[in-house]
């Protein structure tokens, strides 16, 4: 185990800030595509049954 | 004559008897209590059966080489007695020669008086430690450190059930409302608070990461990460994450109801999720992968696999492989993998205060995520027009589908019209992208 003075708290921060805002803003993207994705396969649908 | 009878009795610690004890417990929760049994069960057995002494099956050799020259003035340990790590091994005129180990010499290769070289293997070691192999190179010598070295250590074994996992996964209740997407992303501040806790109980910043994601709830992801960060741990954090995901029923409730109102916890969701098509299906695990893997390169093999195996499931063009990834394969991977992981969990190994600590922490990280997605979910709330029940927000700890069934039974004893287990099963498999990408992150940026 290290003492606690000997561990890079930037980095710590560093992890945690940009690791948990890059899980949000993917999941962000992703809800984005499958939207978008909906959409398209809606259109796509629409666009078959005329 | 009895010199060739060495039994394990006479090896045998209280420490030892204490893990058996341990291990038959699992092994009891499994059976009679129905926890997680085809999980909890092999590790049990494998707990006992590596405290059970001479066995054998956790071993690896240590060659304990002389780093200056020398000659030897004395021998300070017997032949297959057990020694603490750092014990001098044998003494030199230039100094101790230590054991960066505990375990036992299996093979002395020097006498008294004899001249040492730098390089010359001093002794054989036998021990039951899990190294950091860059540093304190060991080779596998047992059935489960075999299986641990070549299926856990290579990372092979839980990207592998991460495939299995993703053909067991339906991905419609999430893409028929993504907004729960972020509901999974919130439940991954469990991960980090951890970490944060960790690091100031003492733990460094590989060991804090890999206790920190016992919170994505994720076994597979947990395991994987400890590999490659803080191999000496995985036991108690592979222990710790598979125990609290049976656990959920108790963890989850105390979570929701300090958090939530009954009026809140009452809030009716319509049951009919929108239908969502097969091309959705399909492109989902294809564009998930593309985006992911290219921010995050290091969560290629967790996501990558999770993908395939749900693109295995949605095709609907490769039955036989998806059957095999629900059933044989992950069946026969679940055996490697669970027996390999009782098997770090020798006394000389994991009963410290680190240990405890671990599964305290690890608690901790269950009932933030649980409490990060329900406070998510209530934030939501003040935007949404029809709004959601934030108790599904709880669902973002991704033990799946455990989370969300706990969710449909406090909503059926608040609303007895509610059935939310579709509703909760959104944030509860998007956990499973977002524990995958913390793990990324943390190997990414740590794993050298």
């Amino acid at each position: 185990m290290a003492d606690m003075g000997s561990i890079d708290m930037g980095l710590a921060f560093k992890i945690a800030g940009g690791g948990f805002a890059l899980v949000f803003i993917l999941l962000t993207l992703l809800y984005f595509t499958v939207w978008l994705t909906k959409v398209i396969t809606e259109k796509i649908t629409k666009g078959k049954d005329k | 004559m009895f010199e060739l009878l060495e039994s394990g009795f006479q090896f045998l610690t209280w420490g030892n008897a204490l893990m058996i004890v341990i291990g038959l417990t699992l092994i009891y929760l499994a059976i009679a209590k129905n926890m997680e049994p085809l999980l909890l069960l092999p590790i049990g057995f494998g707990i006992m059966l590596v405290n059970l002494p001479m066995g054998g099956l956790m071993n690896y050799e240590y060659q304990l080489k002389a780093e200056q020259p020398g000659i030897v003035s004395n021998i300070s340990v017997e032949i297959g007695r057990f020694f603490e790590r750092d014990t001098t091994v044998v003494q030199t005129d230039s100094g101790a020669v230590a054991s960066p180990v505990h375990g036992r010499v299996k093979e002395l290769n020097v006498k008294q008086n004899q001249k040492v070289e730098p390089g010359d293997v001093i002794a054989l070691i036998i021990t039951t430690e899990q190294t950091d192999q860059s540093k304190i190179p060991t080779k596998p010598v047992g059935l489960l450190s075999r299986f641990f070295a070549y299926g856990i250590m290579w990372q092979i074994l839980p990207p592998l059930i991460f495939l299995c996992l993703g053909a067991l996964t339906d991905f419609g209740p999430m893409l028929a409302n993504p907004k729960t997407m972020l509901l999974g992303a919130a439940a991954q501040f469990g991960v980090y608070f951890a970490f944060f806790l960790a690091i100031f109980f003492g733990f460094d910043l590989n060991e804090a990461s890999s206790i920190g994601i016992i919170g994505g709830a994720e076994g597979p992801t947990t395991i994987y990460v400890t590999a490659m960060l803080a191999p000496h741990i995985i036991g108690a954090t592979a222990v710790a994450c598979y125990s609290y995901m049976a656990l959920v029923p108790l963890i989850l409730p105390p979570v929701i109801k300090l958090l939530t109102t009954k009026k809140e916890r009452g809030i009716y969701m319509k049951p009919q999720l929108r239908d969502v098509s097969k091309l959705e299906r399909i492109l989902f695990p294809l564009v998930t992968t593309i985006i992911v893997v290219l921010f995050v390169p290091d969560s290629a093999p967790l996501i990558g696999c999770f993908m395939v195996g749900n693109l295995f499931r949605e095709s609907g063009v490769v039955g036989r492989l998806n059957t095999t990834a629900q059933t044989v394969f992950i069946d026969i991977m679940t055996i490697f993998l669970t027996l390999s992981i009782g098997g770090t969990m020798a006394a000389e190994n994991c009963l410290q205060v680190k240990t405890l600590l671990i599964l305290v922490l690890g608690v901790i990280s269950f009932a933030s995520a649980a409490a990060a997605g329900v406070i998510l979910a209530k934030i939501m709330n003040l935007f949404l027009k029809e709004k959601i029940n934030p108790m599904i927000g709880a669902a973002g700890v991704s033990a799946v589908p455990m989370s969300a069934r706990v969710v449909q039974v406090m909503g059926q004893k608040e609303n007895k019209r509610n059935f939310l287990l579709m509703h909760a099963m959104g944030p509860n498999v998007a956990g499973a992208i977002g524990a995958a990408i913390a793990g990324g992150v943390f190997i990414g940026v740590l794993y050298r």
